[in-house]
């Protein structure tokens, strides 16, 4: 099973639609909310190079946006 | 066993015939999506990234009627959606890569099928205008973000520069306030040009700093963005501004890119429709910010879309 963090916004459409798609392919993910979290916001940054939202990381792996082939493909799905 | 369902899933979309194909779904989209299902319509709205399009980022609107206290732009989509689908029309989130729109019957091609369809409408809206200066694209997502409401977090008690002064630009600027008080605007023309509320309300922000008449030439930094080196027009003066985060809000181009071959556009790529919302092209409407109009708003798109799905139930009346 592929460990998913979404590092994300409350107020970001886009983070909305990652985790609107990880869910409807019913694939487990936390949900790391940068806006109070200031220590997940570096280490965000720190993960991905740059300071936008979202950052999808898939085992170790990092998305930077919604990137749904990469996704679908560090998933194994189709 | 997914993958075998999904095959399954894009063979049905090929095999079927819509009535109307709705390319887009943001307010135009949407809104013809209603009307058309009303009317009894099989419509498919295909969108590329999430319902509501440009509206999705903003966190508040407050001048979409019916709402006297403001609706999230997320919310309003989804409410749209729901009423859509309420009335049948489906809604798939795909990318639309190209169009073949002058036969009979309109092909509208995804990355792995083909949708036929008797009509079009087209409604993919338009996308931030990116911004011209040294730079801009060395630190996109390094200090420069088209969405302060997606990642404005990451810039709490950070220098701001919010490039523009229009509505957007002003409402991004009030909602960084609970960021971030380091709050500068530049903005090219010499006077604000936002709701005039809208103007109020920032300027009740006493330390957020207005450089009005001002042009970005550069953005600085090593590896993210560390200062802004602005024109002040007028007075022919260079000045740096130090700042961690540059937030453009500069205006949109319309996404039209996918079927300028066959449509007429205007000069700076808008689709051009007459007052029914018709194209050049026989069974092709365009609706919402990616048509040629005067005044782009939330409202407005959504008026759009009722009349171009008007449009397109007469026009498949008569065939």
């Amino acid at each position: 099973m592929a460990v998913v963090k979404v590092y994300s916004t409350p107020t970001c459409p886009w983070c909305v639609r990652a985790k609107q798609y990880l869910a409807s392919k019913n694939i487990p993910y936390t949900d790391i909310n940068v806006a109070v979290d200031r220590n997940a916001a570096m280490e965000m940054v720190k993960k991905s190079g740059q300071q936008g939202v979202p950052v999808i990381e898939i085992d170790g792996n990092i998305i930077v946006g919604f990137d749904q082939a990469r996704i679908d493909s560090l998933l194994g799905i189709a | 066993m997914l993958q075998l369902k999904m095959k399954k899933q894009e063979e049905k979309l090929s095999e079927k015939m819509y009535d109307l194909v709705i390319i887009g779904g943001g307010p135009a989209g949407l809104t013809a999506g209603i009307y058309a299902g009303r009317a009894r319509l099989k419509t498919l709205i295909i969108e590329e990234m999430i319902a509501g399009g440009q509206s999705a980022t903003t966190e508040l609107l407050e001048n979409y009627p019916g709402f006297k206290d403001g609706v999230g732009g997320v919310e309003l989509a989804m409410i749209m959606e729901e009423q859509a689908k309420k009335f049948n029309t489906e809604v798939i989130y795909d990318r639309v890569v190209s169009a073949s729109l002058l036969g009979e019957t309109k092909e509208v091609h995804l990355a792995s099928s083909t949708i036929k369809a008797k009509a079009v409408i087209i409604a993919s809206g338009a996308v931030p205008r990116k911004l011209k200066a040294d730079g801009a694209e060395k630190f996109h997502g390094k200090g420069i973000s088209y969405c302060a409401t997606c990642d404005g977090a990451l810039f709490r008690d950070k220098r701001i520069v919010i490039v523009g002064a229009g509505n957007s630009a002003i409402e991004e600027g009030i909602f960084m306030q609970r960021f971030t008080k380091d709050i500068t605007f530049v903005q090219d023309l010499p006077y604000l040009t936002a709701e005039k509320i809208l103007q109020e309300r920032i300027k009740s922000y006493p330390e957020t700093k207005f450089y009005l008449g001002t042009v970005i030439k550069k953005v600085n930094g090593s590896d993210k963005v560390e200062s802004v080196t602005a024109n002040i027009s007028k007075e022919n003066k260079e000045i740096e501004i130090p700042a961690d985060g540059v937030f453009v809000y500069i205006g949109y181009t319309p996404k039209a890119d996918f079927v300028s071959k066959e449509i007429n556009l205007d000069s700076q790529g808008y689709i051009i429709t007459d007052e029914n919302l018709k194209t050049n092209i026989d069974g092709v409407f365009a609706a919402g910010d990616v048509r040629v109009k005067e005044f782009r708003q939330v409202v407005t798109a959504a008026s759009d879309g009722a009349i171009a799905a008007h449009s397109v139930e007469k026009y498949l009346e008569n065939k």
